[in-house]
């Protein structure tokens, strides 16, 4: 079952708004030294905000080295589901998260995918808060109560 | 979750990767429930939704059955 606990930590607050700001205005996702140095805290103060956020599943940690993999629905590294929106490019990390970037920025977006099967690109447009063009369907493999069991396979 | 062409591309995938089938939603339907999911995120007030706000938003994008309960 989805855990709802919220983080309520200061640092953690302040970590969130900080990096969420900056993903949805740049496209990059900032990672524990940059934050680090915005917020003028230890990095391992920031890391341990971060172990915090993804407990309470505000983003997704790297299995290895700990870093920001997905400030969902911004990803921290390229992907295959690409966002072109404000002149900027932004990743996600399934469609879901593509169409959540659209929503997040509040803003018209061009998202092109490829199809999961054949790898044919795909495009969606977002405008005025409505999907403008549209092609394919969207598939779910995972029940939603399992979701987090892995969340890089849904 | 993954973009397909149309259906018999999502059975394909399924059958190559031996898993089942899952559910397969309309651009429409993941528009809605990408919109209501994460219009806020990144908003100073962000809070993550309780079960009953994601249940009722799966349901409000016509989206019901076990599959899309969260309290299994």
């Amino acid at each position: 079952m989805i855990q709802l606990a919220d983080p309520t930590g200061d640092l953690a607050t302040e970590v969130r708004v900080t990096l969420f700001s900056v993903a949805a205005a740049t496209g990059r996702v900032p990672q524990a030294p940059e934050l680090a140095r915005t917020l003028q805290r230890s990095e391992s103060d920031v890391r341990a905000a971060l172990r915090q956020l993804a407990a309470a599943r505000a983003l997704i940690l790297a299995p290895n080295d700990g870093d920001i993999w997905a400030a969902s629905p911004f990803c921290a590294v390229p992907s295959a589901f690409r966002v072109s929106a404000l002149g900027r490019l932004y990743f996600g990390i399934c469609i879901w998260d593509a169409l959540g970037i659209a929503a997040a920025i509040d803003a018209a977006a061009d998202i092109t995918a490829p199809c999961g099967d054949c790898g044919a690109p795909m495009r969606l447009e977002i405008r005025d808060g409505a999907l403008a063009r549209t092609e394919g369907v969207v598939h779910f493999a995972v029940p939603a109560a399992r979701w987090w069991d892995n969340i890089g396979f849904t | 979750m993954l973009l397909f062409r149309d259906e018999e591309h999502v059975d394909r995938w399924c059958a190559a990767r031996e898993i089942r089938r899952g559910a397969v939603v309309s651009l429409d339907q993941a528009w809605r429930l990408a919109h209501g999911w994460y219009r806020d995120k990144a908003k100073p007030f962000w809070r993550r939704h309780t079960v009953g706000e994601a249940e009722a938003l799966f349901k409000e994008v016509g989206l019901s059955g076990p599959f899309w309960s969260l309290r299994g």
